[in-house]
């Protein structure tokens, strides 16, 4: 006997539906990666998974003006061999390029990773680096929800149940930013993060740092900008000493927000050189503008 | 449930709870032996397969996803005389395979890279097989194989 049974949803109004019949306990089934071995770990979690991965829409990525907006289907492959993704937001891309490996990248998605919200989910901390915002549907009405709000802690988001994540869109950064994401495994692939950061910022055209975003994965119980390095570097010309003065400052808030734990000693040290790097990377013109 | 799918060119279709992994459903109610079981948790790549031309490992898809779409496993992998195609042939020549086990999963992933990029370098060789883990460790010798293969079909398309 099955331990819950599958239905596919072909268009959005239908999962929704589905999502919500009367008499069933039902979940998105959104690429299926983490799911299916959740359901093994947890039977009885649900005892109805709606596949919404075939949903045509759901896989769209488009630009209207300076608004990209990513179909929550979308897998990882799609949304790193994408165009406009790589134009507007290369840490997205490099975010998804360390996720798992080819066979993972291929059915995994990015609203999987959100609604999951496992604590050391690469897209996340490149999402809200973006300022990312999550619709959600429910049958009567539309959320939108900054992801750093959606996702409150490992695990755990505010999507009601029988609701549906639709997508994720993020504003272009303005002209001239650039970003990276920082990632820190035990090895390239199939490697689950043990600290990831990701940066975005920007200089005027005297070199001056005018915008600053910075962001940490597996470090803190929330993924939020941490405005306090942020301001390290805001109004300043960029250097080596002042990446590493961000840097410490990152870890301070690090440790104020997650305590000191057993990790502590290895990350401490390893997330200060991550952002300084990071934001040489970033400040050294490494990395492309967006476009 | 009732499950229909092709597989490696032929249509299917069988009946398997709704909880059954592609993996199980291949070995256990299609007999298609040729996938294999590594860790059951995506970590290997030994149960890869082509989910309409995408590599997947097949232990973290439900067999009910595969309804209506295409699947090729190491079955269906071969030469039109039904001998190892060049690919395979290569993984003999040069020694690639050593116990075998992880060997399906490589071949596919071999394939499944060389249909999307048909001259890749070898760093590129070693991103696309990153998900396969090989226990005997023969990694040189598969990377080779799959230079190897990449090498000969181009010169094949160029004669």
């Amino acid at each position: 006997m099955a331990e819950f049974s599958y239905i596919r949803a072909g268009e959005v109004s239908e999962a929704l539906a589905l999502l919500n019949q009367p008499g069933y306990t039902s979940r998105p089934l959104a690429g299926s990666t983490d799911l299916i071995l959740l359901l093994r770990n947890r039977p009885g979690w649900c005892d109805r998974v709606v596949d919404i991965t075939l949903i045509p829409e759901l896989h769209r990525i488009t630009r209207e003006g300076d608004i990209v907006t990513i179909g929550a289907a979308a897998t990882f492959t799609e949304i790193l061999s994408n165009p406009i993704i790589q134009a507007t937001a290369p840490l997205l891309v490099q975010a998804c390029a360390t996720v798992g490996a080819v066979q993972i990248r291929n059915v995994a998605t990015i609203g999987g990773n959100v609604a999951n919200a496992a604590a050391c989910a690469d897209s996340l901390p490149a999402l809200v680096c973006l300022d990312a915002v999550a619709r959600v549907l429910v049958p009567t009405q539309a959320f939108s929800w900054p992801v750093a709000e959606l996702v409150v802690k490992p695990n755990q988001t505010i999507i009601p149940p029988g609701g549906l994540l639709e997508s994720l869109s993020y504003a272009v950064p303005a002209p001239g930013s650039r970003s990276y994401f920082n990632k820190l495994g035990r090895r390239k692939a199939m490697a689950i993060s043990r600290l990831t950061v990701a940066v975005l910022g920007r200089v005027d055209e005297m070199g001056t740092i005018v915008e600053t975003r910075i962001v940490t994965g597996s470090a803190t119980p929330h993924i939020c900008r941490l405005a306090e390095a942020e301001a390290v570097l805001v109004g300043h010309q960029p250097s080596q000493a002042l990446f590493t003065a961000a840097g410490r400052t990152v870890a301070d808030e690090m440790i104020r927000l997650s305590g000191r734990r057993w990790s502590t000693e290895f990350k401490e040290p390893a997330v200060m050189a991550m952002t300084a790097q990071a934001l040489a990377q970033i400040f050294d013109a490494q990395e492309p503008e967006v476009a | 449930m009732k499950i229909e799918f092709t597989l490696n060119g032929c249509p299917i279709h069988f009946e398997a709870p709704a909880d059954t992994s592609l993996l199980v459903a291949l070995r256990d109610y299609l007999d298609m032996t040729g996938t294999k079981e590594g860790c059951g948790v995506g970590e290997c790549g030994a149960c890869s397969v082509l989910l309409d031309g995408k590599l997947v490992n097949s232990c973290l898809i439900l067999a009910a996803q595969a309804h209506g779409r295409k699947v090729v496993t190491i079955e269906g992998i071969r030469g039109s005389d039904g001998e190892p195609n060049d690919l395979q042939q290569a993984f003999i020549d040069y020694g690639a395979v050593q116990c075998g086990f992880c060997i399906p999963g490589m071949v596919l992933a071999g394939e499944a890279l060389l249909a999307h990029n048909p001259h890749p370098s070898r760093l590129e060789i070693r991103g696309a097989i990153a998900g396969n883990l090989c226990r005997c460790t023969g990694y040189m010798q598969i990377v080779d194989a799959i230079e190897a293969t990449a090498r000969r079909r181009g010169e094949t398309r160029h004669a």
